[in-house]
């Protein structure tokens, strides 16, 4: 069989994406968060996580990303909903769960941080693959994946003012604001700012973005073009 | 048109001459370009856009004046000049000191206000300078600058070539190997910034910017260089003042700012090359073609316009033919047990900055030293000075010892210079105790067991920490009562039956099973305590000493076995690290990260933490200099963490031993060459002085004539030791001053602390 045969390095066209059927499947999502037992376990667990960020921190910025949880936690599905106790002491994460303790990290150190849900686009190659690894099926299919578009969670720091950085706790990398589409490439993002009366907008590098509500990315054109 | 363009090297640290060649031939098929190289191990050689190839022989061999001449008939024929390499237009600059118009490279006096690490012509432009120092400076203050920067440090040579130097014995050995490279003693020490990398790349004519962009390293090399990256417009502010800058210098040629942008989005500057970067041409994939921009500025013949294909680039490893004239040259033979391998640099760059060292043509201006206390922006200044100060004490208490009949190597107790260290550490802890929490020390008794030290201590209010019951013991010989006493350490329980019947001051559990070893033994009343606490772990600093808290689940031990201590005793923590190993920065924070796990096990245990002992292995000067403000907001922090504390216990360890003794030995013999003093024996060795990796000593001699004592300067003598041991060399890089001869003494200082306590014996029969 011949590469070309398989199509294996066909990637769609985002030019012809439209995520407004994957926005409206996940119209309603919640953003993930880590509950607690309002029990000493869950003490140990919050407080076990938070010390160790600091002490890992060493000396670094406020704004680094916390990449120490992925060395700590495989990916991998999460039961939900998920404690503090169960968090500190599970093996794998899901991206909602090393979301959530992203955000709650910056928070403890000082940070202002959101919970951030995205809609990115890989293929339908790469969707299978995750189906089979998380072990769905028909019966059973996986509710973060959309044909070739999958939910994601992250969170936003604010840098200064109103601006964010988005951090990608999964990949452990911050996600770059302008946006070319492909495979990775991010369609659609959701700020969720639940501490403000009246959230303002905030700005991700080019992109106005309106809390609390999901927003398709424009998709950047080449400075030089 | 023809083009000349040098730099073809395509290894792992590629330079910019194939991109060169591949963005012009788009903006200019029908021009003929030819490769200039000095090796025909680059692999660049090999690449199809070069019409021609001028092979030089390997910058060692060349002739320069005659090279230089055969420079000039090529330009003035009417070709161009791009070079590809910092040296070669660090030399052309030399050789055309009016320039030339076709020479696309920048002038003199363009390339003397971008030497590293300070480059001066960086004012105006919002990016800041990392500290850094010459190498010019005493290793007394290279040493302080590393822990100042918490010993993350890049080593770098004056052109090329960056290392980082994690601990001083690398430092050491980096810096002679690069200094061997490059044949010359001024390389420079500079803080490392963490952070993304990007670059702003230039190309301009006789001062006028033609083009610039900015691009992110989106992937990386383990070397640091750029495998991937992003082109963007240069945003104004940057662009503007840049400019001006240009116009000043009135710069020709390519040119790359290398910066690093940290968390806060601020910007540092590394590197300012006068080259294009090997990158270019992911620029003109981008669609912004700065060699032809340049080419057409200086020939006023149009380029064909650049089409922008995609603002990202990626690099990709190609095979191409090797042309039938140039084929591939042997590779050399590897070293017995070495693994084989291409050389650094092919073209001989190494032996190019010699002789332009010889001819004084790159000699760099404002690279003195910018150490961190000004704001970074490469104020610094040139401290032709590199010989470290000596405190004034050490001179007078060396005047209470007659050297002439001293049997060497011998200690030198230090008196008032110790004296003085403790009488200071003991005005500092009563000036930061509040009637709501006491600050104490505590002398840590391994440091240097010196009857005198430990006496001093006593009297100066100390506390004795002991890691075995023989210190113990050792502690209340000298005066100290058992409540004066903390017990700490692994090995705090040997040898058995020593230890004191009425209450310790303090005991600190080193395990969890240490931990239940004290509750029974408090239990059968063979333990009495004042306080009983446990030692953390350090979590982010590999340690082996204390209890973990690496898992949720070993955090959970230490929850649970803190529970069963008893009640009726004091509770308290310790920890301990060295700063001078992990640097000071990084030590202040590191207590910071431990007053959160301590008020977290407040929180968890229900125990009030009363006590709070804290470790440091500091470096003298790092202790004694201007840390009093440091050591009153540490206290601060400690109350407001732990409002509960009553006692905090400070153990400055080193910083009171180490300045309060001293070595003197003996030169053996000079041993010279082709007049210069290489090496001299003498009669100490690293028996006496087993830090030396880990720490320079401040060397004396006495001036035979004046009886003054001077510091030794940096020099290029090695001080070997008497031991017929590879390693016994005691001090590198130190200057002997004019007379000195077998018999004269030197005083190493700073030998007070774990020298004298880990001194051994060896070699003496």
């Amino acid at each position: 069989m011949s590469l070309a045969e398989d199509k294996f390095f066909e990637v769609n066209e985002t030019d012809f994406i439209d995520a407004s059927a994957a926005i409206e499947k996940w119209q309603h999502f919640p953003a993930s968060f880590i509950s607690h037992h309002g029990q000493p376990c869950c003490d140990v667990g919050r407080e076990w996580i938070l010390s160790m960020d600091f002490s890992l921190l060493n000396a670094g910025n406020p704004l680094t990303g916390p990449r120490w949880l992925r060395n700590k936690y495989k990916w991998g599905p999460s039961a939900w909903p998920l404690h503090w106790c169960e968090a500190a002491e599970q093996k794998t994460l899901d991206c909602g769960a090393l979301a959530a303790l992203s955000q709650e990290i910056f928070v403890a150190r000082g940070v202002r941080s959101f919970p951030v849900q995205l809609i990115h686009q890989y293929s339908e190659h790469a969707a299978s693959q995750w189906c089979k690894a998380w072990n769905s099926d028909d019966a059973n299919p996986l509710h973060w994946i959309k044909e070739d578009l999958i939910y994601h969670e992250g969170c936003a720091v604010v840098v200064r003012d109103n601006e964010i950085k988005v951090w990608d706790a999964t990949a452990t990398w911050w996600i770059n604001a302008k946006q070319f589409g492909g495979y990775g490439g991010v369609l659609a993002i959701r700020v969720i700012d639940s501490q403000s009366a009246a959230p303002g907008a905030l700005q991700w590098g080019a992109h106005r973005i309106v809390p609390n509500q999901w927003q398709k990315l424009a998709r950047a054109r080449a400075d030089f073009a | 048109m023809k083009i000349y363009i040098s730099g073809l090297y395509c290894g792992t640290n590629p330079q910019p001459g194939v991109g060169i060649a591949r963005s012009l031939r788009l903006a200019y098929p029908d021009a003929t370009i030819v490769g200039v190289e000095y090796s025909n191990r680059s692999s660049g050689i090999h690449w199809t856009d070069f019409d021609e190839l001028w092979l030089q022989r390997p910058w060692e061999e060349l002739n320069l004046a005659a090279y230089g001449e055969q420079i000039r008939e090529v330009l003035d024929a009417g070709a161009l000049w791009i070079s590809g390499s910092d040296l070669e237009s660090m030399w052309l600059a030399g050789v055309f000191p009016d320039g030339h118009k076709n020479l696309l490279t920048p002038p003199a006096g363009g390339l003397q206000k971008i030497t590293k690490p300070a480059v001066p012509a960086h004012k105006g432009l919002p990016v800041r300078i990392p500290s850094f120092v010459s190498t010019d400076l005493s290793d007394w203050d290279l040493h302080a600058f590393c822990r100042q920067h918490d010993w993350r440090v890049w080593l770098k040579g004056p052109y090329y070539d960056a290392v980082r130097t994690r601990s001083w014995d690398v430092l050491v050995a980096v810096r002679s190997s690069l200094s061997h490279v490059w044949a010359t003693e001024r390389l420079f020490l500079q803080a490392h910034v963490s952070g993304y990398e990007e670059s702003i790349c230039l190309s301009a004519y006789r001062g006028e910017v033609n083009g610039m962009v900015r691009m992110r390293k989106r992937e990386l090399t383990e070397e640091g260089k750029t495998w991937a990256g992003d082109v963007t417009e240069v945003p104004e502010e940057f662009a503007a003042p840049l400019r001006k800058i240009i116009r000043e210098l009135n710069w020709t040629g390519g040119a790359e700012l290398e910066m690093v942008r940290d968390a806060e989005g601020q910007l540092w500057l590394l590197e300012w090359n006068p080259r294009f970067p090997a990158w270019i041409h992911g620029a003109t994939i981008a669609g912004r073609n700065l060699p032809a921009l340049m080419v057409e500025a200086a020939t006023g013949v149009a380029a064909q316009k650049a089409k922008a294909v995609c603002e990202e680039f990626t690099r990709v490893v190609l095979e191409v033919p090797v042309r039938s004239q140039f084929p591939l040259p042997a590779l050399p033979e590897p070293y017995a047990g070495g693994v084989g391998h291409s050389m650094k640099h092919p073209s001989g760059l190494p032996a190019l900055a010699e002789r332009l060292h010889k001819m004084n043509a790159i000699e760099s201006n404002g690279n003195g030293h910018n150490n961190g206390h000004s704001n970074g922006n490469g104020h610094g200044h040139a401290d032709k000075s590199n010989a470290p100060v000596v405190p004034p004490s050490f001179v007078n208490d060396l005047a209470a010892y007659d050297f002439t009949e001293m049997e060497t190597p011998s200690w030198l107790f230090l008196g008032s210079t110790a004296a003085d260290l403790f009488k200071r550490a003991a005005k500092v802890a009563n000036s930061l105790t509040t009637p709501a929490t006491r600050v104490v020390n505590a002398y840590s008794m391994k440091t240097n067991p010196d009857e005198r030290l430990v006496k001093l201590a006593y009297e100066s209010g100390f506390l004795a920490e002991a890691i075995s019951l023989l210190e113990v013991q050792k502690a209340l010989s000298v005066g100290f009562k058992p409540e004066q006493v903390i017990l700490n350490g692994p090995g705090k329980w040997w040898p058995e039956g020593m230890l004191p019947k009425s209450p310790l001051h303090a005991v600190f559990c080193d395990s969890i099973a240490d931990l239940k070893r004290v509750v029974a033994s408090m239990e059968r009343g063979e333990l009495q305590s004042k306080i009983v606490g446990v030692r953390l772990r350090t979590p982010n600093i590999a340690s082996r000493f204390g209890i973990p808290v690496n898992t949720p689940e070993d955090f959970k031990k230490l929850v649970n076995a803190i529970a069963l201590l008893p009640r009726d005793s004091t509770f308290g923590v310790h920890f301990h690290m060295a700063s001078s190993n992990v640097g000071v920065r990084q030590w202040w924070h590191l207590y910071e990260s431990m007053l959160r796990w301590c008020r977290s096990i407040e929180k968890l245990t229900g125990r009030d933490i009363e006590c709070l002992d804290v470790g440091g292995g500091w470096f003298p000067d790092d202790w004694h200099g201007d840390a009093d403000d440091q050591f009153a907001t540490a206290v601060a922090r400690a109350r407001d963490f732990l409002p509960n504390v009553k006692q905090i216990v400070s153990e400055p360890g080193k910083a009171m031993a180490q300045p309060s003794m001293a070595l003197a030995m003996r030169v053996l013999e000079i041993q010279e060459a082709e007049g210069e003093t290489e090496e001299a024996v003498v009669d100490g060795s690293i028996a006496e002085l087993p830090m030396h990796f880990f720490q320079p000593h401040r060397i004396l001699r006495q001036d035979a004539r004046t009886g003054a004592w001077e510091p030794l300067r940096r020099g290029k003598t090695h001080l070997l030791g008497r031991l017929c041991m590879e390693h016994d060399i005691v001090a590198s890089n130190v200057e002997l001053p004019e007379g000195v001869q077998a018999g004269d003494v030197l005083v190493f200082c700073d030998a007070g602390a774990y020298d004298r306590s880990m001194s051994y014996v060896f070699g003496r029969g």
